[in-house]
């Protein structure tokens, strides 16, 4: 029907039951009948918005070139740091560039409210290779109204294997214990996960954390757990907190969990992830009002999460994978040999205590936590 | 006006009497007994499906309303919330005691309700107000009042269970035990505790041990507890340090908490109490009750926003040191007190656990915080006083000192922490018991005018009005009917004695055949029986218990005593015979302990 609609439309015309046949007769005609045209339209470029760096250099290697390879499409790759002002300004403009945009679950949803996506839905989707339908397959949570989750990644603690001998760190609350841990820490200079770790570190259940955050009581407590820390390097840009480990400016430290990976077994830095409190996020594919060629962006979708190319992607980063079946398919690094499955963020080790943002709270509270972070972070600073 | 069939038809009823009939042993028995824990598996798969959903339809109603504090912190309109904080309660109010109109007794049915009709073998919850009473439950607690929502879960599922007895018309006793499962679903569902369910059904509602009940509550509580892990995800009501021991000397301090405990839980009984007697005299339509009790709560919650609702996240806040000032615990305890009283006896519908549950942690964490204030001791152990406290509030109100050890050891699986828990409440059940009474369900009956302070036995017998045993077959005499001519009747009909019942069917006194004699024997004496001295007669009125009428009994040495109905100019309804008393008495008595000592 998807196709009818875009070329075919008879604008104002209300439907009757025989132009709805006619369109139905229509729609299942198309590919006999503009079959040829589809093969020509392959000269066209689908346009991907993502995040650069090592990721981008994954997705290349897992997603865009085997896309090219069969479907003869190119795929030309632009960058950003998340965010949804360009969105913005492309869809008001009218001039939108991208085909499909890589984004975090929590921007997407804002995103589609703000009716800057296109409704997306799940049933693009590939079955797994078992027949396992995608609805059963992906994660829950994976479906919004216009993004579907690909991948999951994790906000964690990573530590000096060297700064605590004979010890190691084993719980969330760790990060806050100065007298058997000591040391500088770095953490990202924004509420999120500190405020939820600093809470956990007082053994409150992870189920009523959002529950006890929304109160002036818990944030109080959060934020005097947070004082307790001698030295805080506060840290924005993702590479900052492995560069700090690396150097041996801080002990310990906040981050994404692949760029730890990054360090760890790239750069052979002597660090180790504790897993215990990790932030999951979801990490989506989404379309943007106004995109060029929405069908071959559905169709780079379907292409993007089959079972497969999600656990090829997770052989290069150690993003978890939405679907189970991909999971489980997940092996080893291609270059280095590293067993990919023990760094991803949901295998069954790993999340065992892991923390799933919760993305609606801070998508209606952002502002004023931000305030009242910003406030507490002054009034610290000043002293 | 003669009555000669008496002495036949009451041979016969003695024959039928099933009081001698032993229970039955063999396979049949073994298949209907097993068929009772396969019924009470599948009351506590309902039950505890009920409540499940009802437990989730709270928080969502609590979502929905700005109640629950995630809610109201995504919510950005200041101005527009403090409205909404006052009008959720006060119109969920509303709406509660325009409910409670459509109950025949106009407030919503209880566990109380449960324990009465338990324990005076009633059984037959009423299917309908049972789920109007549920449902006004659903909306306080989903609008914010201040009250529990064990409560309407256990009557709830005890409603259920009731129900499926009359569906499958089982017998009183089997209706008892199928309320049994469904309470003790609803417990092992809610806590996620299944022991606690079994014990509670047992130690507040059954109230006596016995093998027969014990298969199908177990079973029901079990599959309760099966559905709650799978459906229900829900935070473990403490968390303890693994390295926390306390020291010795403060089992002592948790003794005296316990003390301690068993006042404020007299105190908030108390208020409750006197709230509901005070609301009776208010110059305010029922309905408008809870509505004014909702308004008052959400202007307190303006100021004090932690008394709103079951009050989860102020609970998890009592159980961590330093959460509250030792200033903020007491206003907060005091205010939790005084919201949970003013909304369930203004007329909301709820539980009075839950709020015990925040209003003893609350007690035991200002415990802790002047106890570490006064020792200056690092607060490791600070949950062992938050808990001490809930377990020496909680236990007096409910009246299940065992439950709730047992939720304290199934919800942390620490021994340490129950020992603790244990030491607090060995004081806290007993001098509550004394001071107070059993439980708030056992003083609300007794004011309702069921005392269950001497068990079973006596509350069955309290409840069994006399008027079952009536019998017209006795010999009646106009009081003007000659002597002689009464001698003759009473000897035909083979009684001892007559009873006086005038033109209009008063009742005029009673004559025994020997008066009669002697009356007869003598020279001028009486012509008509009235004038004859009328044996002294205990009466008995329509609404008399077997209990009032076996106490009367001590006294009468006769055949009978007659039922007289004041409040008709006291029309004389028939008699009943001692015998019939007696036997009603060893019926009772036999049944209770076949319930308490059968095995199938």
């Amino acid at each position: 029907m998807a196709r009818v609609e875009r070329y075919r439309r008879p604008a104002g015309v209300p439907g009757s039951t025989l132009t709805w046949l006619a369109r139905l007769w229509l729609a299942l005609l198309w590919p006999v009948l503009f079959a040829a045209p589809a093969e020509a339209a392959n000269d066209e470029v689908l346009t991907v918005l993502s995040w650069g760096g090592a990721y981008e250099r994954a997705q290349r290697a897992a997603l865009f070139e085997p896309y090219t390879a069969s479907t003869g499409r190119r795929v030309e790759v632009a960058q950003y740091d998340g965010g949804l002002a360009g969105l913005r300004r492309a869809v008001e403009a009218g001039e939108v560039p991208w085909d499909v945009i890589d984004m975090t679950r929590s921007e997407a949803m804002a995103a589609c409210e703000e009716g800057l996506l296109r409704p997306l839905s799940p049933a693009l989707l590939a079955p797994a290779p078992d027949g396992t339908p995608a609805e059963q397959d992906f994660l829950p949570g994976s479906f919004g109204r216009c993004a579907i989750t690909h991948t999951i990644f994790a906000t964690v603690v990573a530590y000096r294997r060297d700064a605590f001998p004979g010890k190691r760190p084993t719980t969330i609350a760790d990060l806050f214990d100065q007298q058997q841990f000591p040391g500088p820490r770095a953490l990202q200079r924004t509420p999120a996960v500190n405020l939820e770790w600093a809470l956990l570190s007082y053994r409150v259940p992870r189920e009523e954390l959002y529950g006890l955050l929304s109160t002036r009581r818990g944030l109080n407590l959060a934020l005097e757990r947070l004082g307790e820390l001698d030295e805080i390097h506060w840290w924005e840009a993702g590479d900052t907190p492995p560069r700090l480990l690396a150097e041996g400016r801080v002990v310990m430290a906040s981050g994404y969990n692949g760029r730890f990976f990054d360090a760890m077994v790239n750069r052979g830095v002597p660090i180790e992830i504790l897993w215990d409190g990790q932030v999951q996020e979801h990490e989506t594919w989404a379309i943007p009002r106004g995109s060029p060629y929405p069908e071959a962006a559905r169709d780079f979708i379907r292409f993007a999460t089959t079972t497969e190319r999600l656990a090829e992607l997770s052989r290069r980063i150690p993003y978890g994978p939405a679907r189970r079946s991909a999971a489980v398919q997940v092996t080893t690094h291609p270059d280095s040999g590293v067993d990919m499955r023990l760094h991803i963020p949901t295998h069954p080790l790993n999340a065992e205590r892991a923390l799933a943002k919760d993305e609606a709270w801070y998508a209606r509270t952002l502002g004023r936590i931000n305030d009242y972070f910003g406030d507490w972070l002054a009034t610290r600073e000043g002293e | 006006m003669l009555a000669l069939r008496a002495l036949r038809a009451y041979t016969l009823r003695m024959d039928t009497s099933p009081a001698l009939i032993g229970p039955g042993r063999g396979p049949l028995a073994v298949v209907r007994f097993l068929g009772l824990v396969f019924l009470g598996a599948i009351i506590g798969a309902i039950a505890a499906l009920f409540a499940v959903g009802f437990v989730t339809a709270v928080l969502e109603l609590n979502e929905l309303l700005l109640i629950s504090p995630r809610s109201r912190m995504m919510f950005d309109h200041a101005g527009a919330l403090m409205a909404i904080t006052v009008a959720v309660p006060a119109l969920g109010g509303l709406v509660v005691g325009l409910l409670h109109l459509a109950i025949p007794e106009r407030r919503p049915h209880a566990p109380a309700d449960v324990i009465a009709a338990v324990q005076t073998r009633r059984g037959r919850l009423p299917a309908r107000a049972g789920g109007l009473s549920a449902l006004s439950a659903l909306i306080s607690l989903g609008s914010g009042a201040s009250v529990g929502q064990y409560g309407p879960l256990v009557h709830l599922g005890a409603t259920l269970g009731s129900l499926g007895a009359r569906l499958l018309r089982l017998g009183r006793s089997d209706d008892n035990i199928a309320i049994a499962c469904g309470v003790a679903a609803a417990i092992a569902t809610a806590f996620n505790a299944p022991l606690a369910g079994i014990v509670f059904a047992h130690e507040v509602v059954l109230r006596h041990y016995a093998l027969r009940a014990f298969a199908p509550v177990a079973a029901a509580a079990l599959v309760g507890y099966v559905i709650a892990t799978n459906v229900l995800e829900r935070g473990a009501l403490f968390h303890v340090a693994d390295t926390a021991v306390p020291m010795p000397w403060e089992f002592a301090v948790f003794l005296v908490i316990g003390g301690l405990g068993a006042l404020v839980a007299g105190a908030y009984m108390r208020a409750i109490l006197g709230v509901t007697r005070l609301a009776g005299t208010l110059p305010l339509a029922p309905p408008l009750r809870p509505a004014l009790a909702g308004a008052l709560l959400g202007l307190t919650a303006l100021w004090v926003p932690d008394i709103l609702g079951m009050g989860q996240e102020t609970l998890r806040f009592a159980t961590i040191a330093g959460a509250f000032g030792s200033g903020e615990l007491l206003l907060v305890l005091g205010l939790k007190i005084a919201a949970t009283a003013l909304c369930l006896g203004m007329g909301f519908s709820g539980g009075v656990f839950s709020p015990a549950l925040v209003i003893g942690t609350l007690f035991g964490a200002l415990c802790g915080s002047l106890v570490g204030q006064l020792s200056g001791a690092p607060q490791e152990t600070f949950v062992f006083y938050a808990v001490c406290g809930m377990v020496a509030v909680t236990a007096p109100v409910i009246g299940a000192p065992l439950t709730t050890l047992l939720i304290v050891f199934e919800l942390t699986g620490s021994y340490a922490l129950t020992t603790a828990a244990l030491a607090s409440v060995t004081l806290a059940s007993p001098i509550a018991a004394q001071l107070f009474g059993r439980s708030l369900f056992d003083i609300q009956l007794e004011t309702r005018g069921l005392d269950l302070s001497a068990g079973r036995g006596r509350a069955v017998l309290r409840s069994t009005p006399v008027i079952e045993h009536l019998t017209r077959e006795c010999v009646t005499l106009l009081p003007e009917t000659p002597v002689s001519e009464a001698v003759t009747v009473l000897g035909q009909a083979r009684h001892g004695e007559a009873y006086l019942v005038d033109a209009g069917g008063r009742y005029r006194g009673c004559v025994t055949l020997a008066d009669l004699e002697a009356a007869r024997e003598a020279r001028g004496g009486p012509q008509a029986v009235a004038e004859v001295t009328a044996a002294q007669r205990p009466l008995l009125r329509p609404d008399t218990s077997l209990w009032d009428a076996m106490a009367r009994l001590q006294d009468v040495t006769g055949e009978a005593l007659p039922v007289v109905d004041a409040a008709a100019q006291d029309a004389f309804l028939g008699v009943v015979f001692e015998a019939s008393i007696a036997r009603a008495y060893l019926r009772h008595s036999d049944e209770m302990r076949r319930e308490e000592h059968g095995t199938g």
